[in-house]
């Protein structure tokens, strides 16, 4: 059974064990024991976004649960990228699994030079581009929900790295398509489709909004018809690997993403609900293979679309 | 971290609106001490894709007790009915099946030289304290437990405590014991104990500090700390509190801290 998958590089490829990976911000720095299972047998490990500055986040409350989803608008607290560089790139020293870095700047520029810091750092296999969450006060969505903000990123991104780069969209937009083809024209190596969607909750007895920033962004099982028909969407507008992401939480799920014509996966908010989820989703896509007599994963990719 | 089956052994109403739930699966607890938590699905997990929907995230909460039972030693959790979650687990029957992970988090560190511990519970931040009083007694330590609460529904069972621990209760109405704050009894009992461990809510803890910050005896002062959190191992950031060292996660950093490092 061949799950190995190259996304081809305009300067480097970025050759994957299997297609599932982490998705930012649920699995920390990969650096978390009580998993429960090897993170070297995963595809690959999408970090929580780095900033040029650490950043402590929001206030309480930052989560919330919803039918089949949850909010949350952390806020990006993270250590800043001198403290990646510095003292948790070295942990990833012998792992065979590759790691994706996940950036997000303020302007332009900070996404360029967060490409800078990270060039020739021996354990990253590539950066992803996150222009679309919905929970920064100055970049994120703001430049996701624009093409021509969105397109001056990833070039920002490309001009500063050898590594592939993967530019991470958010749902956030009328036509995901025409920010798709932007990003990629401007040299994107490949796509994560898709990032929370905008969201809010209300306390009806307090009468205020639950999440302390009031809007937030919401994940989970809720989110995946409208991942799909996203990734769906994106596959037939551009030419560069997809990275489908939005409430996997079983092999199934994965395959469904596959079929729509993504060529690899990640798994967040499952991983919060069973710590076990990434590896049970990579399982679960083996057994749908075996059961289904198919040797190669790639020939699943697309073969859905009509 | 390896998700269980635990089987419930005994689920009843304690007093109040909190329940106790036993649980046979001895396996969860390994080298598990007492302030340490679990995550608990709150529904059954459905047959095709392993996880649930709805409700969709696990609970976490604190050991309460142990015991030993007919398949090795049982452990419970004492919880205030709040939401879905704490419905669903308050209708559970001896010998359903809950999926849980554990034991979790840094819990409570007391001093082998520490022979006098006073413990102080805000409402059902009595259930890990339970542990730590029994546990404690068997270490030969001697122990105040002080119970605070709005009112007399609030307040754990003195007949359910070893009768070894000093109980001293206070509720805010006067409906049983004495009439007041349970920072009270904790300033005038400061002084006798070596060390002290609270949990409850977060301005008990700040009027604790206010007491600290006066010219109480110096004692150290551990509190357990409660945050909404998803994943309750590291990963969501979303139980972070702003300490005096930094942010830190109650998850994985806490749920203990040192009083003064919070407040």
């Amino acid at each position: 059974m061949n799950l190995q998958l190259e996304l081809p590089g305009r300067k480097q490829s970025l050759l994957l064990p299997n297609p599932v990976m982490t998705a930012s911000g649920t699995f920390s720095f990969g650096l978390d024991k009580g998993h429960g299972f090897n993170v070297q047998d995963l595809g690959a490990i999408v970090t929580k976004t780095v900033t040029l500055r650490p950043r402590a986040g929001n206030p309480q409350p930052r989560t919330a649960e919803t039918p089949a989803g949850m909010l949350n608008a952390i806020g990006l607290q993270n250590p800043g990228v001198g403290a990646l560089v510095r003292d948790i790139a070295p942990k990833w020293a012998r792992w065979r699994v590759p790691v994706i870095v996940s950036i997000l700047g303020a302007t332009v520029e900070e996404y360029g030079r967060l490409a800078e810091r990270l060039e020739g750092m021996p354990h990253i296999s590539g950066i992803e581009v996150n222009i679309s969450s919905p929970n920064a006060t100055r970049g994120g969505m703001e430049f996701g929900q624009d093409p021509q903000a969105a397109a001056a990123v990833t070039a920002a991104v490309v001009r500063g790295t050898t590594l592939p780069v993967i530019v991470k969209l958010t749902p956030n937009v009328t036509d995901i398509t025409e920010v798709a083809r932007a990003v990629v024209d401007a040299g994107a190596d490949a796509l994560c489709v898709i990032n929370t969607l905008q969201a809010m909750a209300i306390d009806a007895e307090a009468r205020k909004p639950v999440i302390s920033t009031v809007f937030s962004g919401l994940s989970g099982p809720a989110i995946k018809p409208v991942a799909l028909r996203m990734v769906y969407q994106v596959a037939s507008a551009v030419d560069v690997p997809i990275i489908g992401c939005g409430g996997i939480a079983c092999g199934t799920d994965a395959v469904e993403f596959l079929l729509a014509g993504a060529s690899a996966v990640q798994v967040g908010t499952a991983t919060f609900v069973s710590p076990s989820a990434p590896i049970d989703v990579l399982n679960g896509l083996k057994a749908y293979m075996a059961d289904h007599g198919i040797d190669d994963v790639a020939s699943l990719v697309g073969a859905a679309r009509v | 971290m390896k998700q269980i089956v635990a089987t419930v052994t005994e689920n009843a109403r304690l007093y109040g609106n909190t329940y106790v739930t036993w649980f046979a699966a001895p396996e969860l607890l390994r080298a598990a001490v007492p302030g340490q938590f679990l995550m608990l699905r709150v529904t059954v997990a459905e047959p095709d894709c392993r996880l649930p929907c709805d409700p969709l995230l696990p609970r976490p909460f604190s050991f309460h007790r142990l015991r030993e039972g007919p398949d090795g030693t049982e452990w419970s959790l004492l919880y205030d009915v709040v939401g879905r979650g704490t419905q669903w687990l308050a209708s559970r029957t001896p010998g359903d099946a809950v999926a849980c992970w554990g034991p979790l988090g840094r819990g409570f560190s007391v001093r082998p030289t520490s022979q006098q511990l006073l413990l102080v519970a805000g409402g059902v931040g009595v259930a890990p304290l339970v542990w730590l009083a029994e546990a404690a007694l068997a270490d030969n330590k001697s122990v105040t437990l002080v119970l605070g609460g709005r009112s007399a529904e609030q307040i754990y069972p003195a007949s359910q405590l070893p009768a070894e621990v000093e109980v001293i209760v206070t509720t805010e109405d006067g409906s049983l014991g004495r009439r007041g704050l349970a920072t009270e009894d904790f300033l005038e009992h400061l002084e006798w104990c070596d060390q002290a461990f609270a949990c409850g809510p977060n301005p008990m803890f700040q009027a604790m500090a206010r007491v600290m910050h006066g010219n109480a005896p110096r004692r150290p002062v551990q509190v357990l700390m409660e945050e909404g959190m998803a994943c309750g191992a590291g990963i969501c950031y979303g139980c972070a509190v702003e300490t005096k060292k930094g942010m830190r996660l109650v998850c994985k950093d806490g749920p203990r801290f040192d009083l003064r490092d919070i407040f």
